[in-house]
């Protein structure tokens, strides 16, 4: 058995990854991906969560020293089950092979969540993957690895989905951005109002410490003034006493 | 949508995909992202396409695949294969 772990990061935010996910094939890199099918969708309104069975058609190109065990087929789908859970902005994922499971089985976990360090507008995927053989000799070992391999390749995946949420990104905020759209707005107007509040603290406080500078100036002088004159008072009334 | 839409395994329900694909990324991303979502509203077109796909699968063997994948990891456990917990499962039931 063998494992493959993998973790990205996408600068879009949960929201708009998770709708992008469902348009995520054709995409120019991940041409292996033919079709994508709905099995099945439920959607539960109480805990805001939607499930779906989904059938993924692959065509990739089985080198010949495998070719043996397929068939020559290059045909092959996947079974996948993913979760929306909404209330805690999390897509999970959960795929298997349906074709070629006598020879191998790749069990493999994709989630999707708001990215810890910047949760409005970043989403972080992280991939896991369990590969097993059923040949138990160097063959076996030998599948695993070339598997796993696979799963190096494509992680250019990536490359792929990005090119499909730049696509996609107008749309999203042009039709939908109640979600994102606004909030950025929103941030985009706190920030010059709080630019234009603060120029203005500053702008009076530096006339406030001005005023309190030139107010000090002419307090000291009086002082010095007052300090002077009584001074000399003092010094007329001693010498009149005397 | 502005983007191409993926194709069906059985290519006479590809039209029909396209028609519920439609439906259900508006109703995704206007509906159910908002928590305004009450029920599925792509039902009748759903009804359509998974008629033509249930056909084809029959034709190209896939069911019996597919009854086999089900009993191991049902969709009633979001896909988690049966007494077999994944990695990523084993470190949630760790955390929690």
């Amino acid at each position: 058995m063998k494992f493959f772990k993998s973790e990205q990061t996408f600068d879009y935010p949960w929201e708009q990854v998770s709708a992008a996910n469902w348009q995520k094939y054709p995409n120019k890199i991940s041409t292996h991906v033919k079709s994508v099918d709905v099995l099945r969708r439920e959607f539960d309104p109480v805990r805001q969560t939607l499930t779906s069975e989904r059938l993924i058609g692959c065509a990739q190109n089985i080198p010949r020293w495998l070719s043996f065990l397929t068939g020559g087929i290059n045909k092959s789908y996947v079974r996948e089950v993913s979760v929306v859970d909404l209330k805690n902005r999390k897509l999970t994922m959960k795929s298997c092979n349906l074709t070629w499971g006598s020879v191998l089985k790749v069990w493999e976990t994709v989630t999707y969540s708001p990215d810890p360090k910047n949760p409005l507008c970043s989403t972080k995927f992280e991939q896991d993957a369990e590969i097993q053989a059923s040949l138990h000799c160097q063959i076996g070992d030998k599948i695993e690895q070339w598997s796993v391999d696979r799963f190096g390749q494509n992680a250019k995946g990536k490359v792929g989905f990005d090119s499909v949420l730049e696509k996609l990104d107008p749309v999203w905020n042009e039709k939908f951005n109640d979600l994102s759209g606004k909030t950025s707005k929103l941030f985009d107007q706190m920030n010059s109002r709080t630019t234009s509040v603060l120029k203005e603290l500053n702008d009076r406080a530096d006339s406030v410490i001005k005023e309190l500078n030139d107010r000090k100036e002419c307090a000291l002088q009086d002082v010095n003034g007052r300090g002077q004159s009584a001074v000399s008072q003092l010094r007329d009334s001693i010498l009149h006493k005397n | 949508m502005g983007n191409i839409m993926s194709t069906s395994f059985a290519p006479e329900c590809t039209e029909l995909k396209h028609k519920y694909d439609s439906c259900f990324n508006s109703w995704y991303s206007e509906k159910f992202l908002k928590g305004k979502g009450l029920h599925n509203e792509c039902e009748d077109f759903w009804q359509d396409y998974k008629k033509c796909i249930e056909v084809h699968m029959k034709k190209q063997g896939i069911e019996h695949l597919l009854d086999d994948a089900r009993k191991e990891a049902p969709f009633e456990n979001g896909g988690t294969p049966k007494g077999k917990p994944t990695q990523l499962s084993a470190k949630d039931s760790k955390a929690r």
